[in-house]
């Protein structure tokens, strides 16, 4: 029995709000608050006298030496803080068992004791409520899980990511589906449907008009929670489990390849199709082939003979030229004199030995004299006329 | 001896080391030949064709091509830095056009920064081009621009081998667990 107001209590949860809520979040993570872990929340706010509070107001009980936050502040908080532990679907399931239970007695017993009937009627509503909020509790924690997931702000590694989509959709969002799937025959859903129809019934026929009346709220309640129903089972097949889905597949294929990436070279890679150079289908195979074989037909007898004879292997021999010029010095024309030189040694004169001589011409120690006048000079070679300027070739000025 | 239709072309691309993708004309032809190109292809060449639904390729025996290395780290490189900017990387290999200079930046700035190096293939821009156009000409991706390119569904070949390398190396580790355990 709790002395205090109910104003009091509420005031006392509004005033030391940050404390229950340290608390709750202590339990939710440990299932309860060691003794220590309870002084060190109290000590922490400054709060050690609200201790005899909290017991009084029955927030907190003993369990041994540590304490338990009550199932019904613990539920407060979680709605409060919208900081729901998902259930595992087994939980859940629980009230097919109590639906149907309550379904088969009411309908074992709708002509016998009124009183019993109305209060089986509240108690079926009572239990599709606690049942389709625990639902959209599950549906919301576990989508705001997946999103954390998927946004992975903890960090996760790729291959933890594969194993906590895997374990979501194993046991939780597979088995809540299966329980929401209106076409399953052991659905809740499937149950509630069959319930639905009984209440529609029965809020039109039935003899007594108090539980006429009671038929047509459960009749109500049903129809609003069939449709709370299908959208959290759209939200587990449309949105939760293909992002579930997605985040095991991107996170397998990252996992692979950083793997991969680890070294590249010591891993196969995918077999492809080995490049060969000489491929039979090659696109110009045909011109290929048949340019090849071309050079077989028409063939003409070429022979080569070898000679023997000596060809001419003059070397301009630059030093003894130049000797001979610087002797000949001054020349009035040096083209003229280039192909003297060479008629004194050659019966013809050779182009290519003539440019060889006329080299000379950039000798730096030679004082060249360039005409004024154009006066030209023709050399005949084995093979040309070459039309020359009369350059003068002065002795050098001595220093 | 009446050959299917677009023999030629079919031989052609995939001696080619082409992907031959199911919107192609000829992939229709080679999908309902399938037995008679398994057979083709392994007595003539010794190769093994993949049919998949979405396209068809040869493989050699011989696995150590480098072309598909470098293919797959610069797949592998590009999911991971792309994931690492927060895109759906998955969506983006599906239908993302890419430009060359996204491309680089994620190279560029890429953790594998030496593996990049290291790879004369990848290792710089003008190297990454000369892989693109080969991946081009392999039918893996297709170049909508000059400087532009959106892969084909040819690239899930590196996804695939992605997923089953990772599964592997669980399947491994997991066996591992149980026996110390």
């Amino acid at each position: 029995m709790i002395k205090a107001e109910p104003r009091t209590i509420l005031s006392f949860l509004h005033t030391y709000f940050d404390v229950v809520r340290d608390l709750f979040e202590f339990q939710a993570h440990d299932g309860l608050i060691s003794r220590e872990a309870f002084d060190m929340i109290v000590k922490k706010h400054g709060q050690q006298n609200i201790v005899g509070k909290l017991k009084e107001y029955r927030i907190v009980r003993n369990i041994g030496s540590d304490y338990e936050m009550r199932d019904v502040y613990f539920k407060m908080m979680e709605f409060l803080l919208f900081e729901f532990k998902p259930l595992l679907p087994e939980t859940i399931e629980k009230y097919k068992g109590a639906i149907s239970e309550l379904y088969m007695k009411i309908r074992l017993g709708e002509n016998h004791d009124r009183e019993i009937l109305q209060e089986r009627i509240k108690n079926i509503s009572h239990q599709i409520r606690e049942f389709v909020d625990l639902v959209e509790r599950n549906a919301f924690r576990l989508l705001s899980e997946t999103r954390d997931l998927k946004s992975n702000i903890e960090r996760v590694e790729y291959r933890e990511k594969v194993h906590k989509a895997s374990f979501w959709i194993e046991y939780y969002i597979l088995p809540l589906n299966k329980i929401l799937d209106v076409n399953h025959s052991e659905s809740v859903t499937s149950k509630l449907i069959e319930v639905s129809e009984y209440a529609n019934r029965k809020r039109l026929d039935f003899g007594d008009e108090t539980i006429r009346s009671e038929f047509e709220q459960l009749y109500g309640q049903l129809i609003q929670t069939n449709q709370d129903l299908l959208r959290q089972s759209k939200i587990l097949t449309n949105e939760l489990l293909p992002l579930l889905e997605r985040i095991r597949t991107e996170s397998l294929i990252l996992t692979g390849f950083i793997e991969f990436l680890r070294n590249p070279y010591k891993v196969d890679s995918p077999p492809l199709l080995k490049g060969s150079r000489t491929m039979v289908y090659a696109k110009d195979m045909l011109f290929k082939v048949k340019e090849f074989f071309e050079q077989f037909e028409n063939q003409e007898s070429v022979y080569y003979e070898e000679t023997d004879l000596q060809f001419d292997k003059w070397i301009f021999d630059r030093e003894l030229f130049r000797n001979q010029l610087n002797a000949d010095l001054p020349v009035k024309d040096f083209f003229g004199w280039c192909s003297k030189m060479l008629l004194k040694d050659f019966p013809h004169i050779e182009t290519e030995k003539f440019f060889a001589i006329t080299g000379l011409l950039f000798d730096e120690d030679l004082n060249v004299d360039f005409p004024k006048k154009e006066e030209r000079t023709v050399i005949e070679t084995l093979n040309s006329r070459i039309s020359v300027p009369k350059i003068k070739i002065e002795n050098a000025p001595k220093i | 001896m009446v050959y299917p239709t677009h023999h030629r072309r079919i031989v052609e691309d995939l001696m080619g080391g082409k992907f031959i993708l199911s919107n192609e004309d000829h992939y229709n032809s080679l999908k309902e030949n399938d037995k008679f190109y398994q057979e083709f292809f392994k007595l003539s060449f010794d190769l093994d064709m993949v049919m998949k639904p979405e396209f068809c390729y040869l493989i050699s025996k011989d696995t150590q091509e480098n072309f598909s290395r470098d293919v797959c780290i610069f797949v592998a490189v590009l999911c991971y830095e792309l994931d690492k900017d927060g895109q759906n990387f998955m969506e983006m290999m599906d239908y993302h056009e890419f430009n060359y200079e996204e491309v680089d930046r994620f190279f560029e700035n890429s953790s594998f920064i030496d593996l990049i190096e290291s790879n004369k293939a990848l290792k710089d821009q003008d190297g990454r081009r000369t892989l693109i156009n080969g991946m081009a000409r392999r039918n893996i991706v297709h170049k909508s621009f000059e400087d532009r390119f959106i892969f084909t569904q040819a690239h899930r070949v590196f996804i695939d081998f992605a997923k089953e390398l990772a599964m592997r190396k669980m399947a491994v580790s997991k066996e591992g667990e149980d026996v110390s355990s």
